[in-house]
């Protein structure tokens, strides 16, 4: 549990207040090494030059949006396990569906409950463990 | 020979006629065959200037609305202005509400100490005369008043959560004259396709789903949606996830 504690999030919303709000709450989940991106442009080579180990994104930004990033993540040979879990108003079928194609590991419908976050990130976790 | 257009065979019968009055010299039928091609003149006058009309009433509208709709474009930056502001006063409350929120974090956990420092204190059972005594009830008063000021600390923070929330009062104003002019621009529009066309403008077209399309608007039609998060799971559930 405490090798959990030092995992490093990046967390990908335009929003600054809606990436403050993930910040608060993964700190209060007990990891407070968390990183902010604006959009997946400024988020990926921050992913390709740091040492993450969780990242969290929006889907609708400027820029790139979530799902491009999902995929550049994928086709990165260093990134390809890296847990992604995308936090987003985007409720179409298809577009889960799309996401889920992509290559996602958790999906989580904006407006959402600190349960549901912490519950989703707790069962990628065990998952990338059990798989580890 | 080739026919002659049809709306000079109008004319036939009546020149005839008139040919055969002057022949005949009867000046009463020759101006009742002058009368009858006046008619035919006049009527194929009529449905021009009708034509005309028709015209002239379909570009008046067109340039009234073109008028409308060259108005409605100066404001489009005014109402983009203005959506700017709206963006700015929400995202502005919503960080002072947090930065409120976490105000109150430390004033807490000062409360949870002071309150076991008072709770100590009134288990140690000591004499209140003694000098450990004194001590002690000096330690609680300390442990009162900062509880009593954290409180007071709390209670202001609230009170300007609760001031932070107007912000709802001045974006609705300015969220809702844009929607009036969002209205006004639909009718102009919805007017000047139907001119144009003869019908309705055209279905918009399906937006491709990379980019995203934002939040679901009760009212809107979105297609399929998800319902929340336990359909988002049942979904990925299918999918074996």
């Amino acid at each position: 549990m405490s090798a959990q504690r030092n995992l490093n999030f990046l967390v990908v919303d335009d929003y600054s207040t809606m990436r403050r709000i993930v910040k608060n709450l993964l700190n209060e989940l007990g990891y407070p090494n968390v990183t902010e991106a604006d959009d997946g442009t400024t988020a990926l080579p921050l992913l390709k030059s740091g040492n993450f180990d969780f990242l969290i994104t929006d889907w609708n930004m400027p820029g790139m949006p979530g799902l491009e990033l999902l995929k550049q993540v994928r086709a990165d040979e260093r990134l390809a396990k890296l847990p992604v879990l995308m936090l987003t108003a985007e409720a179409k079928r298809e577009q889960v569906v799309e996401a889920a194609q992509a290559g996602v590991n958790g999906y989580v419908i904006k407006p959402f409950t600190a349960a549901t976050l912490k519950e989703k990130i707790d069962r990628i976790l065990s998952a990338q463990a059990v798989a580890a | 020979m080739s026919e002659p257009p049809p709306d000079i065979v109008a004319y036939a019968d009546s020149v005839a006629a008139m040919s055969r009055a002057l022949a005949a010299a009867d000046e009463h039928a020759f101006r009742s065959a002058l009368s009858a091609f006046d008619a035919v003149r006049d009527g194929e006058v009529l449905t021009g200037v009708r034509k005309v009309t028709v015209e002239l009433q379909s570009a008046l509208r067109r340039f009234e609305i073109d008028a409308r709709l060259i108005g409605m474009a100066h404001k489009v930056p005014d109402a983009r202005r203005r959506l700017e502001h709206v963006l700015r006063l929400t995202n502005d409350a919503a960080h002072r509400t947090m930065d409120l929120v976490e105000q109150c974090g430390p004033l807490v956990q000062r409360i949870e100490q002071g309150m076991e420092t008072l709770r100590a204190g009134a288990a140690s059972g000591a004499a209140p005369g003694s000098e450990t005594g004194a001590a002690a009830g000096a330690l609680r008063e300390q442990a009162r008043a900062s509880v009593i000021e954290c409180l007071h600390g709390i209670r202001s923070r609230l009170g300007d959560v609760r001031l932070a929330q107007s912000y709802q009062d001045l974006t609705g104003q300015i969220v809702r004259s844009v929607m009036a002019l969002v209205d006004e621009l639909q009718r102009a529009l919805s007017e000047l396709a139907a001119i144009v066309d003869g019908k309705e403008a055209a279905a918009r077209r399906e937006q491709t789903t990379v980019r995203g399309r934002g939040p679901v608007v009760p009212g809107v039609e979105h297609g399929q949606v998800v319902s929340g998060q336990q359909d988002v799971d049942a979904l990925l559930s299918d999918l074996g996830m």
